[in-house]
């Protein structure tokens, strides 16, 4: 089952973690459990569609202390697997929040 | 967290932790039944305490450390204590965190598709061992009872002790045989997965994903290896069809009228990625490499109609001589009749119809229904259905067959572009080439027109669009050769003149003009131009060498201040040299590195698309810069010199050298 994760977190210069990141993204990337990944940026752009009106209103919407944002589609056997990736991706970059929506096939 | 929540937590810990602590242990302790008894430890002391403390920040370590503790109890316990045993205890204790446990896991994973044991053990310990499934998990995607499944397990572990198997990679003249068991038993899990043998689902998705684990996994360890990567590519296109195979219902789509739409992209790029590493490895194709190759060409394909059945023909021609069975036999046979006609397939078919190892093999007789109807014998096509139907254990697949069985004679409907270029081109009388060739012409006219369109609406002037867009700035050869093709097939249709409104092109002899050295300086004078570029194009013009040399040029292969340098095309080795233009620059672009690839691309490859070490730049980590992106750039460039506007080509440059015109 598939999965979509996105977080936001504080902007790092630490060396060591970008090391481990790198590590880590390229385990699952070669074990096919990510997907695709990449960076965000947290300025969102928010849209509803009322009675056939779509209004189109620019964010950001995130809180300022939070200033990095990302998203993974990966791909695992259960939810479990997912939360439990998704820990460990909080234990490299620290502090921050994240959500994650299953895809439906 | 609830008891439920924590123990599904730490199974999830377990299937990512559980292979590489397995195989650690086995390598220490040499046993594999001994290894997986400790691991399993572990797991009940982590479902102890991990509902209670929370799961630890390392789980895997601590399960690691935590086994090898119990076998270290273990050993101590034992009574008679040999010296070798305190010796694998010393060990134990000594071990830090194991750096060699990708081969500990590649050495296991070599193990469990040991050929002294039987196939089904093979494939269950594998997935026990290197996939974390439960007994019971792997009892459910076979359809056998958890009894089964644990004994067939325990019996394996017995024979793999009795027989004294080592725990070890191995040795080179065993090497292909014992690969090509890994990976038998790989694809077997992924078969059963993907077409179900039995059962009233047509896939069992979980046994897919596991084989494509551990395809990957291996890839992983075993890098060097064409077949692995072939495999590999094999299953992500095979898997990327999924959603597509089966109708609302669950019943079989076949691929011809699979919703292409629905293939998953991302198995598409990653099973064409696998291959490019299978043939950058350059050995002769083996089996897995060549089935990757026919599926990589259905992938290719925009519609069924644009599917290349001739190469796909002539693929599976060679994977009969490395693999002759008569199931490949029959696949080879459905190409044919796509690619030739429905009776050279059926010629095929009839062969195979003796052959006692089909006797009970649905598949036959489904084909031969298939291709019989298309010959319009719907009589003994019924036949053949039912006889398919009876034989098949899925019971999807036996709905399916019924209905084709029931159908007869399908109504006849007004002939379609699409459907008179399939009868065209399976005429027996063509050649392979030529159906080649006017096959390229008529799937064009396909895909612009719509292969459903009428043949009866389609006009002259239809067919002059499609050319002038597709073909109006190709070479006048390409544009009469095309033509040809549509004054055969009008001929053959027996409909109006398409080619009416298309006139022949006059062919002259010359090449594309040379680029003259006035344009070439212009071009590097550009701003925008960089180092790279400039030093590329002045190389190619100078030396004549094709550009794919030029970029496969290392810098430990040129010798600057003689001006030449070396490359090797096939095993002979062969010099090029340059003049001034080139001679100015090249020292700057190599300013600072003495080795690794001289043209090296912009940016640092990503991991998941590392090139082999050979074409990376061991001091900044960039690759080497593609054929693609160069020829890319310069037609980029060279836009505005171009009076047709399209850009000169690489090869083009190299072509212009001053040695061609002067020799």
């Amino acid at each position: 089952m598939r999965f979509l994760m996105t977080s936001t977190g504080k902007q790092s210069t630490d060396e060591a973690l970008y090391i481990e990141m790198g590590k880590f993204m390229e385990e699952l990337t070669s074990s096919g459990v990510l997907l695709a990944t990449g960076g965000m940026d947290l300025g969102t752009t928010l849209f509803e569609a009322v009675d056939g009106t779509v209004t189109v209103t620019d964010g950001p919407f995130a809180e300022a202390r939070e200033v990095v944002g990302g998203f993974a589609l990966i791909e695992v056997r259960s939810k479990e697997e997912a939360v439990e990736l998704t820990r460990r991706f909080f234990k490299i970059i620290g502090d921050g929040e994240g959500r994650m929506h299953r895809i439906l096939d | 967290m609830t008891a439920p929540d924590a123990h599904r937590a730490i199974d999830a810990v377990w299937k990512f932790e559980s292979t590489k602590i397995i195989a650690g242990l086995t390598g220490v302790v040499r046993d594999v039944g001994l290894a997986e008894e400790f691991a399993q430890d572990a797991l009940v002391a982590a479902l102890e305490q991990w509902p209670r403390q929370g799961i630890p920040d390392n789980p895997g370590a601590w399960l690691m450390t935590t086994a090898k503790r119990r076998a270290i109890d273990h050993i101590r316990r034992n009574a008679r204590l040999e010296d070798k045993q305190k010796e694998i205890a010393r060990t134990l204790e000594q071990q830090g965190s194991d750096e060699h446990v990708d081969d500990d896991v590649l050495r296991l994973m070599f193990m469990s598709c040991h050929p002294v044991l039987p196939p089904e053990s093979r494939t269950a310990l594998t997935l026990r061992l290197l996939g974390g499934l439960t007994a019971g998990e792997i009892a459910r995607a076979f359809l056998v009872s958890e009894q089964t499944v644990t004994q067939r397990i325990a019996d394996a572990k017995r024979t793999l002790a009795e027989k004294r198997i080592p725990f070890e990679l191995p040795p080179r003249p065993e090497l292909a045989d014992r690969l090509a068991s890994v990976l038998e038993v790989v694809y077997l899990i992924f078969n059963e997965g993907y077409a179900a043998t039995s059962g009233d689902d047509l896939m069992r998705p979980t046994l897919c994903l596991e084989a494509l684990r551990l395809g990957r996994l291996l890839a992983d360890l075993a890098p060097r290896q064409a077949e692995v990567h072939g495999l590999v590519a094999l299953m992500e296109l095979h898997a990327s069809r999924s959603a597509a195979r089966t109708g609302p219902s669950g019943e079989p789509v076949q691929l011809h009228e699979q919703n292409r739409g629905r293939w998953d992209q991302l198995l598409v790029r990653r099973g064409f990625a696998a291959m490019l590493r299978a043939r950058e490895i350059g050995d002769p194709p083996g089996p897995y490499v060549l089935q990757a190759a026919i599926a990589v060409h259905h992938a290719q394909a925009k519609s069924a109609e644009d599917t290349d059945w001739p190469r796909i023909a002539a693929l599976y021609g060679a994977l009969v001589r490395q693999m002759p069975s008569p199931v490949v036999q029959l696949n080879r046979a459905i190409a044919l009749g796509m690619a030739h006609g429905p009776q050279v397939g059926l010629d095929v078919v009839d062969q195979l119809v003796r052959d006692p190892a089909l006797k009970n093999y649905h598949l036959l007789s489904g084909v031969r229904g298939d291709l019989l109807a298309r010959l319009g014998r719907h009589d003994e096509a019924t036949r053949e259905f039912e006889r398919a139907a009876s034989l098949t254990h899925n019971a999807a697949e036996r709905a399916f067959l019924r209905r084709r069985a029931a159908a007869g004679a399908p109504p006849r409907v007004e002939a379609t572009l699409g459907q008179a270029t399939r009868e065209f081109l399976a005429r027996e009388d063509l050649d392979p080439e030529t159906v080649r060739s006017y096959g390229q012409t008529l799937r064009r006219l396909c895909l612009d027109l719509g292969p459903k369109t009428p043949l009866v609406d389609i006009t002259a002037g239809d067919v002059l669009r499609v050319f002038a867009v597709a073909w109006g700035t190709a070479a006048p050869k390409t544009w009469n050769r095309h033509r040809a093709a549509v004054r055969s097939f009008r001929t053959w249709a027996s409909v109006d003149d398409l080619s009416a409104e298309l006139a022949r092109k006059p062919e002259s002899r010359t090449r594309r003009a040379p680029i003259a050295l006035p344009q070439l300086e212009t071009l590097c004078e550009q701003s925008d131009t960089a180092l790279r570029e400039q030093t590329l194009w002045w190389l190619l013009y100078e030396s004549t060498v094709s550009a794919k040399t030029a970029l496969s040029l290392d810098i430990e292969d040129l010798d600057l201040p003689r001006r030449h340098g070396q490359f090797t095309r096939g095993s002979e080795s062969h010099r090029l040299s340059w003049q001034s233009g080139t001679a100015v620059l090249l020292p700057r672009l190599v300013e600072g590195r003495c080795r690794g690839p001289l043209f090296l691309a912009d940016r640092r490859p990503a991991p998941s698309r590392m090139p082999r070490s050979a074409d990376l730049c061991p001091d900044t980590g960039r690759g080497r810069l593609s054929y693609e992106r160069a020829e890319y750039l310069f037609k980029r460039a060279t836009k505005r010199l171009d009076p047709s506007g399209a850009g000169y080509t690489l090869h083009q440059l190299s072509r212009s050298g001053p040695r061609r015109e002067d020799p």
